[in-house]
């Protein structure tokens, strides 16, 4: 099971921020979501936390989204010591997607209203 | 408190410092937030006789308790402050991040006052608060601000997340106290009416950069997850916000102009051909549409982001709602896409409020058409349907250049200037929006009643389930003003809550954002009393109820559908059923019943 994620319907709205910060915090506040959405002129682009890595990579480059150049390191899921996001942002804990736990049941998938975000198999 | 953060911060801007202070729990218990907290704001600091202009006036930026919770649509915030353009109470809601991004920061509202020696801009990161000089940034438009802002800033978060710090910024308009100028905000979001962008001006503050990362607490986080959750199912079946989201308010041109209630050449008719081609939303969207873009936690992305071809212009802009494209376009006798795509961008980047702007120049193209004012006072010739002009008029409005000098005083005041007054079609000197009040008569009971001039979003427009009855049209809204008090102080969106999703949900939020046991009469009564606080101000200031009335052209010139307004008509029975005197002055008993005697004494 996987979510998967479609940038093109996505509008920036935010509300998977929320929902993950309130399942998981019991409060409001995206900078502790372990979603987050990366605003552009022309669209908007959801990632996930993946698990946190000790060293920060040294592949970086940028990738084209619809013809726009995004930082590959946006784009990139790991939470490692370069990134400033995926951090809790008091303690600097690092934060990671568990899928809503086990069955997984993510909260900002049923909180997307635009589809961006679904879930599939496999 | 939870819901509300429970702060505020106080900016003195002539001073340079700035203070925090606990927000009441009374205060927000009895006016919520957003317009009912900052119209209190405003009347208990603000003399009511202030020039709008001098730095004895404020600008407060007032969240509510559901800005950005989470509740659907509810995302915004609401700039008040006494408008230069009315000299009344003017309270434009906003929609964008910047609402929430304030909020997470940790003040539920910001007061500025004072004036500024110097032009300055302001940055407010979690506790951290600075004046910054904004010499450099003078005289640039609200995106191009917004972008130097972003870049000297340079918040960290702003590689991941980009835009992460939201920007409201005032453009050359602004700057130049032309008086219909407007708050800009991420990025083509507005504040746009009342012209309180020139009040900001006035106090020489370019913008207001905020972002944080603080949390707002939900009382039952379970509960109110299952809530948005009843709600998501509820509006996935709801037809008319599934057409909200796929076209926004660009199925509304087309259905104006075929039910005859288009503002079109100055209000002079209810119909204008060249819009018959938007009558399916597709060619607009097709041709125009970059993405689609929801404010903070808005499950139904109405904004249509949009661009133009033109290398000044880079970046995309929100795309013009109905009632820019009515103003800017038919009324303005503009009926080409691009044009009035262009003369959005123009209103965007200069700051300026669309549809007053949009009024006032077409009010002097109908002056220019009858003769009254020649090509030699203007400089160039501004007649209906001539677009270059217009972006022309409008620069030259922006910075009070040539002909733009007496534009940039609105629309009341270039018709005064050339001794056709009745030809501005506007109340309290604020244009008309879109809707031709002679195609529905009680949108000009609406616009005329509003404490803020012609207003559409102050009242619930006629066209839904059980509100289409015109017997029931006064009694209806009476209602919805009040109602409507209580939407724009949650902040919730007018556009989902006035129409489809009318019902008890504004109230539901509120009990589940606040934890509080508010029931339905209280929230009625709050809703009145924030009606009747505005009325007390304007009163105050000068204004009566002889100011509660339309264009002649409206009410005794039938022009469309052979039908005139009958305000006069109308009025006795809003003023009774508002518990009104005759001349529509609150009356003792009103006022002690909503608890605001000491506030209105002396008005009759």
């Amino acid at each position: 099971m996987r979510i998967k994620i479609d940038h093109t319907k996505c509008c920036g709205c935010k509300l998977c921020e929320i929902a993950c910060s309130l399942k998981h915090t019991e409060g409001v506040n995206p900078q502790r979501s372990r979603i987050k959405v990366f605003i552009e002129e022309t669209f908007c682009l959801p990632v996930i936390a993946g698990p946190f890595t000790e060293a920060a990579c040294n592949s970086k480059g940028t990738m084209l989204v619809d013809g726009v150049e995004v930082d590959g390191c946006v784009l990139c899921r790991a939470s490692c010591p370069e990134k400033t996001i995926y951090k809790e942002p008091d303690t600097a804990i690092p934060l990671k997607c568990d899928f809503c736990g086990d069955p997984p049941d993510p909260e900002c998938v049923k909180w997307c209203a635009a589809d961006a975000l679904t879930i599939v198999d496999g | 408190m939870d819901g509300w953060i429970g702060k505020i911060l106080r900016i003195d801007l002539t001073k340079g410092n700035c203070s925090v202070e606990d927000l009441p729990s009374g205060l927000a218990r009895h006016y919520i937030g957003g317009r009912g907290l900052g119209d209190r704001i405003l009347f208990d600091e603000v003399d009511p006789r202030t020039d709008p202009l001098s730095p004895e006036n404020k600008l407060i930026f007032a969240t509510g308790p559901m800005t950005g919770t989470g509740v659907p649509a509810g995302g915004r915030f609401i700039v008040v402050g006494k408008s230069p353009l009315t000299g009344a109470i003017g309270n434009p809601c906003c929609g964008g991040y910047f609402g929430a991004n304030l909020k997470f920061a940790g003040y539920d509202v910001l007061i500025l006052e004072g004036k500024s020696p110097e032009p300055v801009y302001i940055t407010i990161i979690n506790d951290r608060v600075e004046i910054r000089p904004a010499a450099h940034l003078w005289g640039k438009g609200a995106t191009e601000t917004e972008h130097a802002i972003r870049s000297e800033i340079r918040p960290e978060a702003d590689r991941w997340e980009k835009n992460i710090l939201s920007v409201a910024t005032i453009g050359p308009a602004g700057e130049n106290l032309v008086r219909f100028a407007c708050i800009m905000a991420d990025g083509g979001r507005a504040a746009g009416r009342s012209g309180l962008g020139a009040v900001m001006g006035s106090k020489n503050l370019k913008a207001i950069a905020a972002h944080g990362t603080g949390e707002i607490r939900i009382p039952d986080p379970a509960a109110f997850r299952q809530a948005f959750q009843d709600f998501l199912k509820e509006a996935r079946e709801n037809k008319e916000l599934e057409k909200r989201s796929m076209w926004g308010t660009w199925s509304l041109p087309g259905r104006a102009n075929r039910s005859k209630t288009q503002a079109a050449l100055n209000f002079q008719d209810g119909y204008f051909e060249p819009f018959t081609k938007f009558e399916d939303p597709a060619y607009i969207r097709n041709m125009l549409r970059a993405r689609d873009e929801g404010c903070f936690a808005c499950p139904f992305r109405c904004g249509k982001r949009a661009r133009i071809s033109d290398p000044d212009y880079p970046w995309t802009t929100k795309g013009p709602e109905h009632e820019t494209m009515a103003l800017l376009g038919a009324n303005c006798g503009i009926g080409s896409l691009e044009d009035i795509f262009r003369a959005n961008f123009l209103c965007n980047e200069l700051g300026m409020d669309t549809i007053t702007a949009g009024a006032t120049i077409s009010c002097a193209m109908e002056l220019f058409e009858q003769g009254h004012v020649s090509e030699k006072d203007i400089g160039y010739p501004l007649g209906f349907g001539n677009a270059e002009m217009m972006f022309r008029a409008m620069r030259e409005t922006a910075v009070r250049q040539g002909f733009g000098e007496i534009l940039a005083q609105g629309g009341a005041a270039v018709a005064e200037k050339y001794g056709r007054p009745e030809l501005f079609m506007g109340v309290k000197n604020q244009g008309m929006p879109a809707w031709h009040p002679q195609g529905i008569e009680v949108i000009g009971l609406q616009y005329a009643t509003s404490n803020v001039g012609a207003c559409h979003t102050k009242a619930t427009l006629p066209f839904y389930e059980g509100r289409k009855d015109p017997a029931h049209h006064v009694e209806l809204t009476k209602q919805d003003q009040d109602y409507i008090a209580i939407v724009d102080s949650g902040v919730l969106c007018w556009i989902i809550y006035h129409g489809p999703l009318w019902n008890e949900k504004p109230l539901q939020w509120l009990r589940l954002t606040t934890g509080l046991d508010y029931s339905e009469q209280e929230v009625a009564l709050i809703g009145e009393r924030i009606w009747n606080l505005e009325r007390i101000f304007n009163f105050k200031a000068g204004l009566s109820g002889k100011d509660d009335r339309l264009p002649k052209r409206i009410t005794d010139e039938p022009r469309v559908k052979n039908q005139v307004v009958h305000l006069s008509r109308m009025l006795p029975e809003y003023y009774r059923l508002r518990g009104w005197d005759e001349q529509g002055t609150p009356t003792p008993e009103k006022l002690r019943q909503l608890g605001l005697e000491k506030e209105g004494a002396g008005l009759s």
